[in-house]
């Protein structure tokens, strides 16, 4: 008795009843459920943000000093990337909606391409900053020893290496779920008519955007004051 | 109606378009401040291009704009982000009873910390 099919009803504005035959076409419903989601990163990020500005009032110097050597031109190039991205993304979405589907899937090469470029340049910064010896785990981050940077910069570091290693997780997460969107499109379940699942995307790249746009002032900029910067 | 969907299509890629050119300004903005303007409140005036960033994007590059819905809980949610992060535990940040105990909040122990360890690597990362 327990397994039998009970229909689900859902009533429209009139009063009328109707028997609900797939909720895959709840554009709508898929949209606010992906917003939930989104509501879950922004806690995440925005408790690392809480954490550094508490950090930031305790540290004040300390921070700024680390600040102002971090590579504001690998750091602002990226910023530049990013934005571009979005674009392509947003125009790739355009695209879809209004039938162009290989211009779409273009759009959405253009942004992996885009991805993988902020990757290569955060590859490089990072190399470079491992090779001056600020890298988590190494002598100048290890409080307690000859080597190592004053305690706020400790803290400084730390976090700029979680927070910016945690986006780049994001970026590679876009990479892969692009690439599935591409699949999708190719086999067909992704369509001008059905296109919630790229629209969702969409708005997961313009989150990894709206998170670097916090995260660049916050690690590059504040110290860009100071002399004896880096660039 | 194909017109009309055309005309459509290029006005959306217009505003895509002003927007990044927003974007675009607002970070040629972020670059200059630090030396050009208001170079004494270099952290809050960062903050607030960060903010109007995040409102553009979120306006239009994320189509926020007039969905009601979607706006009412982003509200709810920094009201929550503000209520429990920043009143809650800022209040109890500051009446912190261990803090002379804590490395990181006492002072003392990170200054001397600093002055035993790191005094010699203030010097840039990147030359």
């Amino acid at each position: 008795m327990s397994h039998e099919y009970v229909p689900e009803i859902a009533v429209d504005r009139d009063g009328k009843e109707h028997t609900v035959q797939g909720w895959q076409d709840d554009f709508y419903g898929a949209k606010l459920g992906f917003w939930l989601f989104m509501f879950t990163e922004v806690l995440m990020f925005g408790a690392m943000f809480m954490a550094l500005t508490y950090y930031f009032t305790l540290h004040h110097d300390d921070f700024l000093i680390a600040s102002s050597s971090l590579n504001r031109v690998l750091g602002g190039t990226n910023t530049v990337v990013l934005l571009f991205s979005a674009l392509t993304m947003g125009l790739g979405l355009l695209k879809m909606r209004h039938g162009d589907v290989k211009g779409a899937k273009l759009m959405i090469w253009a942004t992996i391409l885009l991805a993988l470029v902020f990757l290569g340049i955060k590859a490089v910064e990072w190399t470079a900053e491992y090779n001056h010896g600020i890298f988590l785990g190494l002598d100048a981050l290890q409080a307690g020893n000859p080597s190592s940077k004053p305690f706020g910069q400790i803290l400084f570091f730390g976090m700029y290496f979680t927070m910016t290693g945690i986006h780049g997780f994001h970026i590679i997460i876009g990479i892969g779920i692009m690439l599935w969107l591409l699949k999708r499109i190719n086999s067909g379940k992704v369509s001008p008519e059905h296109y919630i699942l790229h629209f969702n995307i969409a708005l997961y790249w313009d989150l990894v955007h709206l998170i670097w746009v916090f995260v660049f002032p916050y690690y590059y900029m504040i110290g860009a004051g100071l002399t004896g910067g880096a660039h | 109606m194909s017109t009309e969907i055309t005309k459509s299509y290029k006005e959306e890629q217009a505003g895509y378009f002003k927007v990044l050119a927003g974007l675009l300004l607002l970070t040629a903005l972020t670059f200059i401040q630090p030396t050009m303007f208001m170079e004494s409140a270099t952290f809050a005036v960062q903050m607030l291009i960060g903010t109007v960033k995040a409102w553009l994007i979120l306006m239009y590059y994320m189509h926020l704009k007039g969905e009601k819905l979607i706006i009412m809980f982003t509200y709810f949610s920094l009201f929550i982000v503000l209520v429990f992060f920043v009143i809650v535990i800022g209040f109890d940040v500051v009446n912190f009873q261990y803090g002379e105990l804590s490395h990181i909040t006492s002072g003392d122990a990170a200054a001397a910390a600093s002055e035993t360890h790191g005094a010699a690597h203030a010097e840039p990362a990147h030359h």
